[in-house]
């Protein structure tokens, strides 16, 4: 004699379900996010270094343009360039200087004390 | 059976219990105990001090031109466990650094890890080496950072500004002087590397910045530099001296306008310059001054008002026996007032002034005006010269010390004597840096320090009056005129110590030092030569051979200066028939 069979079904807490699905998903999310952003990080880190190195290197060029400045527009450098003819020295007449009549520098101020032209005045 | 199984449960449980205890033991002792000590062990391993280095200061004249500064370049090194092709390796190298090949080869044999194959390659080969390392996929090279002293002006006050050492450290000039300034400090940062050795940005620890070195600006004006160096070398030319030197100086703030030597050397080639070439000698070296002395002598015997100006004293006729020992003039003179003694240049007048001082009272003079110390110049190396104390005086030593022998000093001493003259009696400390500059712009600025009052201001004036006839037709300088100013200046001549003892025959120091205008002076200046060649021997005198280059000098220098000249320019000077009746000689 067979009892009467009855249908038997697991019942399932949808509720609960819906929550470990949102937990699983959002626990998924949040480590994705925290690779993405780790990434993110190295990758920011190599531009920071990228650029240090671009702003290191472009330090140097101006350096070494100022250099070649200062090699170039040397007392030395200009004299040869003097010799040289690429240069030339016009002298400055006496009727174009115009000497300002400026009181004399206090003793000890350390300046080149200017010299009043009498001339100018007259 | 029941008791047992619970017994064996039990005892499973106690030894699980007493070894996680012993875990979180041992776990706690690590983390807490000895937290530090493997966190350093940590460090070691993957943290490293990366140094951010400093700049060195820049190092400019008066009118703010470059006379030091940087030049970035790098140093190409190799770790020979990360070499992977050192066959294909060596010709790039050979071709990028110019190193012989076999030389390279041999460099890179071995496991190595640090090997320096060439310093101070400029940045733009060091680029090109990158990129033809990276296309080709060679790895083991690697370029450091570095800097390089350039200084535009080559010898150019050479002596002055000295140079740097392998580890940017000054050795000499004001790069030595001013190292503590000029310096400044190395900054670092905390890294981590990754397996491949690269820098792990985001794990950069503290960082403490670098402090770069201070802007030294000096006094010296390089186009007066410029002026005393073309003369300096044009001296040399026609003179072939040993050595030669020229100082510029203004009286009132004791501010080195130009100071030049000879011989010098290229500052940018340093290591082919000989140790006789780098010799700053206006301070290392020492010089028996000769008649330039007798400014010394005169002040002092003015001072203490023995003489006035007009006080005439007999000069025995040329020949003066003193303490059984001669007395020679170079020319025979009777009476002669104080003045004439200094613009004749009389031995035998400077003796019997010094006498009338007296021995101990003229040591004190010497001494005051600032012969047998250092003068405090901001430049290393300096010597205090020699001055013998009377104890040590023999009986002729108050006859020969008047006249500039028996005593030692440096250029730049006699100079300052001058200086003392031309600055009314007071004794200004030479200076050669006029300010220091520091990063963040604040500027620090050095005041002339007068360090006593000498002689009266009287008694300057009145010695400043008699050096006006040195520099005419009367006086022995008469080519030291320059044309609309008045000079006041003096002459010296000595033979040239023996270093083995007593003089050398037919070698001579000649000298003149002079300040200009003299009533307002704006400079005052000294030109040596040693042992210079003349085509006669008569000819080689400060007069004449040191005098005029001081004339061409004061010329230039007052034209730059813009000085008015206060007489007419048109007059025919002594100056210029002097050098006529050379130009005869020769």
């Amino acid at each position: 004699m067979h009892a009467p069979r009855r249908k038997h079904f697991n019942t399932v807490n949808a509720a609960s379900l819906a929550r470990w699905i949102v937990i699983t998903i959002f626990v998924g999310l949040t480590g994705l996010i925290y690779v993405y952003l780790n990434l993110q990080l190295y990758h920011q880190g190599d531009r920071k270094k990228a650029l240090e190195n671009e702003l290191v290197s472009t330090r140097a060029q101006n350096e070494v343009a100022k250099g070649q400045i200062n090699v170039l527009t040397s007392h030395g450098a200009m004299q040869r360039r003097l010799k040289e003819g690429y240069l030339k020295m016009v002298p400055i007449t006496e009727r174009n200087i115009v000497r300002l009549n400026l009181p004399a520098h206090p003793l000890g101020e350390d300046a080149v004390q200017p010299v009043a032209n009498k001339r100018a005045g007259r | 059976m029941k008791w047992n199984s619970r017994i064996r449960c039990a005892l499973v449980c106690l030894a699980f219990t007493a070894l996680f205890s012993a875990f979180s033991f041992r776990l706690v002792y690590l983390q807490m105990s000895r937290h530090d000590e493997y966190a350093e062990l940590a460090a070691e391993k993957h943290v490293y001090r990366q140094a951010i280095f400093a700049e060195r200061g820049e190092i400019l004249d008066a009118n703010n031109q470059v006379l030091a500064h940087n030049t970035p370049v790098e140093t190409v090194v190799a770790d020979a466990t990360h070499l992977n092709n050192r066959d294909a390796l060596i010709p790039v190298l050979r071709d990028a650094l110019e190193i012989p090949a076999n030389e390279l080869s041999e460099k890179l044999q071995g496991e190595r890890r640090y090997i320096v194959l060439k310093r101070e390659v400029p940045t733009a080969v060091a680029t090109l080496l990158r990129e033809k390392l990276r296309a080709q996929n060679l790895r083991g090279i690697y370029f450091e950072r570095d800097s390089t002293r350039v200084y535009p002006n080559g010898s150019m006050l050479c002596h002055v500004i000295g140079f740097t050492d392998f580890e940017h450290r000054g050795i000499q000039g004001v790069e030595s002087s001013m190292e503590e300034y000029l310096h400044g400090q190395d900054g670092y940062r905390f890294i981590e590397h990754n397996r491949a050795g690269q820098e792990m940005v985001l794990y950069r620890g503290s960082e403490h910045a670098p402090r770069n070195g201070n802007q030294v600006r000096l006094t010296v004006d390089l186009n007066l530099q410029n002026i005393v160096e073309n003369e300096i070398d044009a001296a040399m030319r026609e003179y072939r001296p040993q050595k030669a030197t020229i100082i510029l100086m203004r009286p009132q703030t004791g501010e080195i306008l130009a100071m030049a030597n000879r011989p010098a050397f290229d500052l940018n080639e340093r290591s082919e310059a000989k140790p006789e070439q780098m010799k700053n000698r206006a301070i290392i070296d020492m010089m028996e001054p000769g008649s330039t002395f007798k400014i010394v002598t005169a002040a002092a015997a003015l001072n203490e008002r023995k003489v006035r100006l007009d006080t005439t004293i007999f000069c025995e006729n040329g020949l003066w026996n003193f303490g059984g020992r001669p007395l020679h003039d170079h020319k025979a003179y009777g009476e002669l007032s104080v003045q004439d003694i200094l613009v004749k240049s009389s031995n035998i007048g400077a003796a019997k002034l010094a006498i009338s001082v007296g021995d101990q009272k003229f040591y004190e003079y010497i001494r005051r005006f600032g012969f047998g110390e250092r003068t405090g110049i901001e430049l290393p190396g300096e010597i205090p010269g020699v001055i013998r104390p009377p104890q040590a005086w023999s009986k002729i030593s108050i006859t020969r010390i008047p006249m500039g022998h028996e005593v030692g000093v440096t250029p730049l001493q006699m100079t300052i004597a001058m200086a003392t003259i031309a600055n009314g009696g007071k004794l200004v400390t030479p200076r050669i840096v006029k300010s220091i500059t520091k990063d963040d712009g604040t500027v620090s600025t050095f005041s002339p320090v007068v360090l006593r009052q000498v002689i009266a201001p009287e008694t300057a004036a009145q010695i400043g009056k008699a050096l006006r006839g040195v520099v005419s037709d009367r006086g022995t300088a008469a080519a030291a005129a320059v044309p609309g100013f008045t000079i006041s200046g003096k002459t010296g001549t000595a033979q040239k110590v023996d270093p083995r003892g007593g003089y050398e025959q037919g070698k001579y120091v000649v000298s003149f030092t002079g300040y200009l205008p003299s009533d307002h002076p704006e400079f005052v200046g000294l030109v040596v030569l040693d042992d210079a060649h003349t085509t006669k021997p008569e000819l080689n005198y400060g007069g004449l051979v040191a005098g005029p280059i001081f004339s061409r000098i004061a010329e230039k220098a007052a034209r730059y200066l813009d000085l008015e000249p206060h007489e007419d320019i048109g007059k025919p000077t002594a100056a210029g028939r002097v050098a006529l009746t050379n130009a005869s000689h020769r």
